[in-house]
């Protein structure tokens, strides 16, 4: 009697798990033709948001990736943002449960313009990955595949998750 | 001979055998590589496959790698998911997605011969569809394909009385200028060559025609642009921000008379210009550097030409002056239409029945307000028939089959003519940032302290512009806070007492333990923090100059991150703005370090633009300086009183 209980709270502890594991990595099926993408005007702070059209691949890692090349590549020139230093490109995003991890190459780092651009610029990005559609509340940050801190000489706290809220 | 020496035997040859297959099949590959030049060397690829008249190229081939650095062009994919973006260096982005041979460039839709495909860890991309977007054209020789770079972009933009007229190429502009009078300008690019319409009749209100010619060889090629102001006006060069970039402006002087609007030509009908046919991947319009910025109603949509497309479709042509973003839809009842936003239409609306089957009626109309203008252009179809959008010389060409469409996409969005105009009605403020998280912090141990930051320092300069270093001005404003402090009874404790790069042992020990990456950061951070934290300081005040990469940024700002931060910024901002006399930049909650590990009130501020021309005039002046610590004295005073009574309270 005692085993079988055991057994049956065992097999509600696994499926619990189960559940709990699948919640967290499930594919969410994106159904939008179109995303928002983000950039902050020259004053630093506004944002504008941007539509633009998605391509056939709608699953959740792949629009993920593609919003986040697209707020990094900015708005064409001659709009007044606050841009990404160029040649700044994204290595990656993976979004697990309801935090999407961007790494970032380094080219980020190439023109320390301070406070305002750091700030704009990381702004841009998390309010991209948080929209509602993505559903992702928080974002993580690598450079070229490493955890810092901050950028050189920075300003903003890059090693723990940015979300909405932060700016 | 045993079972080893067997076993032994049996793997050499398997590897030999291998080798040697390779071999052939990589010299077999190589053979049937076209020979392609591009800027005078040969561009050699790894491994490349021609494949329904395209080249099978690997991104992570050397030779694609060589061939977008020199474009400062850059490829961004990952493993498991299907987007491949290539980000040209005017910020377009070419997207292509695996399994689908469909592509955009900046948002229009091209098609490639094949479809890219997933090869592990990399992605096999069609390469002349590629080179197109980038505004380089595969041009056939006898022995040779010559990779030739092309501009891209002939953009015409008018105001009251001036036109704007920007060439953008694929390289940087060699440029000479021929022919000069103060009305008319020839310049030749050398080294680039053009699919643009030979002569075009501007809109514009300074500009009457814009004549183009191409000249020399494949290999070094030469355009040759013509520009024909209007009677009595006069022009000038614009500095280009970029060198890939050349703008001239035309300027009437008195009033000028408008040319009339095109007249619609006979539907139906071959079109009276004979535009070049875009290659997919053709040039869609960028912007200029120096061009008047984009206002509402700027673009205006000059004529509609609707005629027999290529196979059995229907062209629509859409002529635009000027630039916009459209959206299109695709409706269940077989309806599909495009709005071009803040665009205006010169003519009447427009009511067509053309001679293809498939396409029953075109209407064109001008919708909205004054404020917000759009022009609508909508069909009706006799089923759900494919439609495709791309660019053409003049605007943008609406291409309806006769075949079904294989995507039903509902909706899409891009730009043309230049820079697209952003929805400036949708513009917001997220609003407040939210209620930080509770933080944990004691009292003052050490109350009359204050703990001033003198930003960056020894090796990390910070920024540098205009003359300006940002280690030097912070120093010395915080040489001149101190006095003020200590003049008013305070004890004051500098991070930094002369130029060097505060880090403690500590810190630097502890750095090389959590073996972190890029630590120094932290380490460098963390000491300055720590200074005032274990002196248990009252206050914190970290002084920077800021910069920007846009130069209309200016103006003071005050950056808080614990909530008993925000009541000492806003003192700071109160008592600075008036005695500096710089822009009120605000009070803004970041996550920036220094006020985030810090455990007193603390702010970072951020004294005036070493960017901006305002402010980079003021910084250069130690009046400026003074006044900007005499500021945040005053606002110490304010938040905090004075040192003695402080001391008894907090006692």
């Amino acid at each position: 009697m005692r085993w079988s209980r055991a057994l049956v709270l065992v097999v509600l502890f696994v499926v619990a798990v189960a559940v709990a594991w699948w919640y967290t990595h499930r594919q969410v099926a994106l159904v939008d033709d179109t995303i928002v993408v983000y950039y902050v005007k020259d004053d630093g702070t506004s944002l504008v948001p941007w539509r633009v059209s998605l391509g056939p691949a709608r699953d959740r890692a792949s629009v993920a990736f593609y919003a986040a090349t697209q707020c990094v590549a900015g708005p064409p020139e001659g709009t007044e943002a606050v841009r990404f230093p160029l040649g700044t490109r994204v290595r990656a995003v993976n979004v697990v449960g309801s935090t999407a991890d961007v790494d970032i190459s380094k080219d980020v780092a190439s023109s320390a313009e301070g406070g305002f651009a750091e700030s704009a610029e990381f702004k841009a990005l998390v309010w991209t990955l948080t929209q509602p559609s993505l559903h992702v509340t928080a974002v993580t940050v690598r450079i070229d595949g490493a955890r810092v801190a901050t950028l050189p000489g920075g300003h903003l706290e890059l090693d723990e998750p940015l979300s909405r809220s932060s700016f | 001979m045993n079972r080893s020496r067997v076993r032994a035997f049996s793997r050499s040859a398997a590897i030999a055998a291998l080798v040697l297959f390779a071999g052939a099949t990589g010299a077999r590959a190589q053979d049937r590589t076209p020979n392609l030049w591009f800027q005078g060397t040969r561009l050699n690829f790894a491994h490349a496959v021609p494949m329904q008249g395209d080249l099978a190229v690997s991104t992570r081939d050397d030779g694609l790698r060589r061939f977008l650095d020199r474009l400062g062009a850059s490829v961004s994919y990952q493993p498991q998911q299907r987007y491949v973006v290539i980000t040209a260096q005017d910020r377009r982005t070419i997207v292509f997605t695996i399994g689908d041979p469909a592509y955009t460039i900046a948002g229009v839709r091209a098609q490639a011969p094949f479809a890219p495909t997933a090869d592990g860890g990399d992605v096999v991309l069609p390469f002349f569809a590629l080179a197109r977007a980038l505004y380089v054209e595969p041009v056939q020789g006898s022995t040779e394909t010559v990779l030739q770079p092309r501009i891209g972009v002939l953009d015409v933009r008018s105001d009251a009385n001036r036109t704007f007229v920007t060439v953008r190429g694929a390289m940087p502009l060699v440029t000479t200028t021929n022919a000069e009078s103060p009305d008319r300008l020839q310049v030749s690019f050398t080294g680039l060559g053009s699919s643009l319409a030979p002569s075009r009749r501007s809109a514009g209100a300074a500009v009457d025609e814009i004549d183009v010619a191409v000249g020399g060889s494949p290999r070094v090629p030469t355009t040759t642009l013509t520009i024909a102001g209007a009677r009595g006006t006069t022009h000038r060069i614009v500095p280009a921000d970029v060198p890939d970039a050349f703008t001239v402006v035309f300027e009437a002087h008195g009033p000028v008379a408008q040319a009339a609007p095109p007249t619609p030509p006979p539907l139906g009908s071959s079109p009276p210009t004979a535009t070049p046919d875009y290659p997919p991947g053709g040039s869609p319009q960028t912007p200029p550097t120096a061009a008047p910025p984009v206002v509402a109603g700027r673009a205006t949509v000059t004529d509609l030409a609707i005629e027999p497309g290529a196979g059995d479709s229907l062209a629509i042509r859409v002529s635009l002056s000027g630039a916009t973003a459209y959206e299109w839809h695709r409706l269940a009842d077989n309806r599909w239409y495009i709005d071009f936003e803040n665009t205006t239409l010169t003519g009447p609306g427009r009511d067509e029945r053309p001679s293809f089957g498939a396409v029953e009626s075109v209407r064109m109309r001008q919708l909205g307000t004054g404020d917000a203008p759009t022009v609508r252009i909508a069909f009706t179809m006799t089923g759900e028939q494919r439609v495709d959008l791309g660019p053409s010389d003049t605007g943008i060409v609406i291409t309806v089959f006769s075949q079904p469409a294989d995507d039903l996409t509902r909706i899409g969005t891009g730009q043309t003519g230049g820079v697209p105009v952003m929805p400036s009605a949708t513009t917001f403020e997220p609003g407040a940032a939210g209620s930080p998280a509770p933080w944990k912090y004691g009292p003052a141990t050490n109350p009359k302290l204050i703990v001033i930051d003198p930003g960056h320092g020894g090796a990390d300069v910070g920024t540098m512009h205009n003359g300006l270093t940002e280690k030097l001005l912070t120093f010395d404003i915080a040489q001149r806070l101190r006095s003020i402090l200590v003049a008013a009874g305070w004890t004051v404790r500098m991070t930094r007492d002369n130029d060097t790069d505060p880090v403690s042992t500590d810190n630097l020990s502890r750095m090389h333990a959590d073996g972190k990456p890029n630590a120094d950061d932290r380490a460098y951070l963390q000491t300055r923090c720590d200074v005032a934290n274990n002196a248990g300081a009252r206050l914190f005040i970290s002084i920077h100059v800021n910069s920007a990469p846009v130069e209309s940024a200016h103006g003071t700002t005050f950056y808080w991150y614990k909530p008993q931060d925000a009541a000492f910024a806003q003192a700071l901002e109160k008592s600075v703005i008036p005695v500096a006399g710089t822009f009120d930049d605000g009070t803004r909650h970041e996550n920036f370090y220094v006020v985030r590990h810090t455990t007193m009130p603390a702010v970072l501020i951020e004294t005036a633009f070493v960017t901006n021309a305002g402010d980079v005039a003021l910084l250069h002046q130690p009046s400026f300086l003074q006044n900007v610590a005499q500021g945040i004295a005053n606002g110490v005073k304010a938040y905090a009183g004075v040192p003695s009574a402080n001391a008894l309270s907090q006692q």
